[in-house]
């Protein structure tokens, strides 16, 4: 079984996928992209205005397990991220409004790259579900070193407007080890 | 008792020079020497108890976890007669690394390289070819099991010691326990993991961390001044600025085996919270107006059978809220103000797990009262996630400082300078303090992690 299909218990009801190229398919990369460089060039306050005040953030751990075992080896007791609207507005406000941000401050050099991304129409029509991978860089300080955090992104986006709102986020990560000091950055 | 035996690093340097004494000063180098990393590992990892995790990670027969103890990994297992085994991860026929996952449950751990097989108490059950003698004859099965590390659980928690005949857990804790007791031992159930721990890679030594938390109050002021900025935590709001500084008054106990515990007044927040005067509450009264963290109200009479009457007063007046087991454990039993008013409790163990001189393994458990009701935990589990380990608001600057140290630390004349652990107390323990050890009042000094170094410098030196 992949990552794809071990759901958390607040998953949607995924339903068909839609086709790539179809115009909701493509304004839904188009968002994912957009948002990809308001968090890549620190444009934080930006990207908390595209979250719905419904959001829930999640991280899971993960945990090498035997073949027979793989549903296990995705944990949402406790998790990397476990947040909400609410405590990402006040993530956001420490980076933000503050001159004591030392983990991201000076701030990481990142690059999100996303990709495979799928969309599926969910139960309620101005909801949909996409699957998409990420690839995340974060260059620190003077380090030689490049930590490189990969993925699998679960959202749920709501049509706004002309736009999207990201409802739920659920990044599956492929280390048991995470490699970086810390996740100060957003998935 | 412990003898000096001289040792000389590599350049010629005696080991015994890299903390001095009568300056309180520690060279540089401890925090990325491959030399001195390698004598730890025996040392330091090789003598002391080691964190491992909370009996409550295995609850059933055959449940496992692997873990480092220092730099070899083993496998935490309970076994058919309900006991806890320590076992090291590493294959008596070539050195195949028996388990190769986190987590688990088995009867039987069989070595995937040519399939000898152990019990979850590192029992020897046979080797494949049984007819054949793959396991030759010329030592007995009783010999071919895994090697066991001693375990000993402390409020559920799993230590171990690769030390056989040394100092029990208690002795190890010596003073410090009586405190430590008003943490970990104080509840009828005890507390409980909220699941597997977050683990990441920091490119630190393990030092930076743990001489950290040996209950470093300094830092507080600027590397986590931002708690007195925004949020729930921000000063302004009491028309002060961003300054925490009012946070560091308390006591501070040392112990001579390294363990540290930061004692923090209550008074200010009793205060705000029932809106008198603590000086003149009884115990009672201020247990009700302020529980101890992860405890509701109802829990509290669970508290008197457990722990003394002089527990009880440091509980609700000073009471221990971060600080170290010696050498890589840091605890925080801390209170965390809600935008509501009200305040929620957060327990949390770590352990910085050695990989290498310049690589640590942050290890961060979250746990809770077993009779907590689980709206509680649940509270408890997302809170500290948003403060401490990965994501943590607080700690994501911890884990970002250290690796400059080490790097500092590499550095041709960078690795000849010196820690300094100056700031001495010259209180002594508030008057009428119950508690034993070496126990200091006032704003925070540089002693608990001074007494931790002396401990390291002391096994470090150790005749072996
Ligand atoms: S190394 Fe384990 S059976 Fe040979
Ligand atoms: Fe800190």
């Amino acid at each position: 079984m992949s990552a794809a299909q071990q759901v958390a218990e607040n998953a949607p009801v995924i339903g068909n996928p839609i086709p790539v190229g179809a115009e909701i398919y493509n304004r839904i990369v188009g968002f994912l992209y957009q948002e990809a460089t308001l968090l890549d060039t620190i444009r934080l306050k930006e990207w908390g205005a595209t979250l719905a005040p419904d959001l829930v953030y999640t991280v899971p751990l993960r945990q090498t397990r035997p073949m027979s075992q793989q549903a296990q080896s995705v944990i949402r007791t406790v998790q990397h991220y476990h947040d909400n609207y609410r405590s990402i507005m006040g993530r956001i406000m420490r980076l933000t409004e503050t001159r004591s941000a030392w983990a991201e401050d000076p701030p990481s050099r990142t690059r999100r790259m996303v990709s495979n991304v799928q969309v599926f129409a969910t139960d309620r029509p101005d909801e949909f579900a996409v699957v998409s991978y990420l690839l995340l860089t974060r260059s620190r300080f003077d380090f030689p070193d490049m930590d490189v955090i990969s993925g699998e992104r679960n959202d749920l986006l709501r049509v706004d407007g002309e736009g999207f709102k990201l409802v739920r986020r659920e990044v599956i990560l492929d280390q048991a080890v995470l490699g970086t000091p810390n996740l100060a950055i957003f998935l | 008792m412990l003898t000096k035996a001289s040792y000389t690093l590599a350049d010629g340097t005696p080991l015994s020079d890299l903390v001095r004494v009568p300056t309180r000063e520690v060279q540089m180098r401890a925090l990325s020497d491959p030399e001195i990393y390698q004598l730890e590992m025996d040392r330091v990892f090789g003598k002391t108890w080691l964190l491992l995790g909370h009996e409550s990670e295995v609850p059933n027969s055959g449940d496992f976890v692997v873990r480092d103890m220092g730099s070899d990994s083993v496998i935490v297992a309970r076994a058919k007669d309900g006991n806890i085994h320590v076992s090291l991860n590493v294959c008596p026929h070539r050195g195949m690394r028996i388990s190769t996952v986190d987590a688990g449950n088995t009867q039987i751990h069989k070595c995937i390289y040519h399939g000898w097989a152990f019990k979850p108490s590192g029992e020897f059950i046979g080797a494949p070819v049984e007819k054949e003698c793959m396991h030759g004859k010329m030592m007995p099965k009783e010999d071919l099991g895994l090697p066991q590390a001693r375990v000993t659980l402390y409020g559920g928690i799993i230590f171990a010691t690769w030390d056989l005949e040394g100092p029990s857990f208690e002795e190890f804790l010596g003073d410090a326990k009586w405190y430590f007791d008003t943490l970990f031992e104080r509840s009828d159930k005890g507390l409980e993991v909220l699941g597997p721990p977050q683990r990441f890679i920091v490119r630190a030594n393990w030092k930076a961390a743990g001489e950290q938390s040996a209950a470093d109050g300094y830092h507080t002021l600027t590397l986590h001044r931002w708690l007195g900025e925004v949020g729930n935590y921000s000063k302004s709001g009491d028309g002060g600025s961003a300054d925490l500084s009012p946070e560091m008054y308390g006591v501070e106990v040392s112990s001579p085996h390294g363990h540290a515990l930061r004692c923090i007044d209550l008074g200010r927040k009793i205060k705000k919270l029932s809106g008198l005067d603590p000086a003149e509450l009884t115990v009672e009264q201020k247990l009700e107006a302020l529980p101890p963290p992860g405890m509701t109200r109802e829990m509290l009479p669970q508290l008197r059978k457990h722990l003394s009457e002089e527990q009880l007063e440091v509980m609700v007046s000073m009471p221990p809220q971060v600080g170290g087991i010696f050498p890589n454990v840091l605890f925080a039993f801390v209170y965390i103000p809600q935008a509501d008013g009200s305040v929620l409790g957060l327990t949390l163990l770590h352990a910085y797990v050695p990989k290498g001189p310049d690589q640590l393994e942050f290890v961060n458990w979250v746990l809770a009262e077993k009779d907590a009701p689980q709206e509680l935990k649940d509270r408890m589990l997302m809170q500290s996630i948003q403060l401490f380990g990965t994501s943590g608001m607080v700690e994501q600057d911890d884990s970002d400082t250290w690796p400059h140290m080490t790097l500092a630390a590499k550095g041709a004349r960078g690795r000849r300078s010196t820690l300094k652990y100056q700031a001495v107390y010259e209180t002594g323990a508030p008057a009428g303090w119950p508690g034993p050890g070496i126990v200091n009042e006032g704003f925070t000094k540089d002693d608990t992690q001074w007494h931790w170094w002396l401990y390291w410098n002391e096994l470090m030196n150790a005749k072996a």
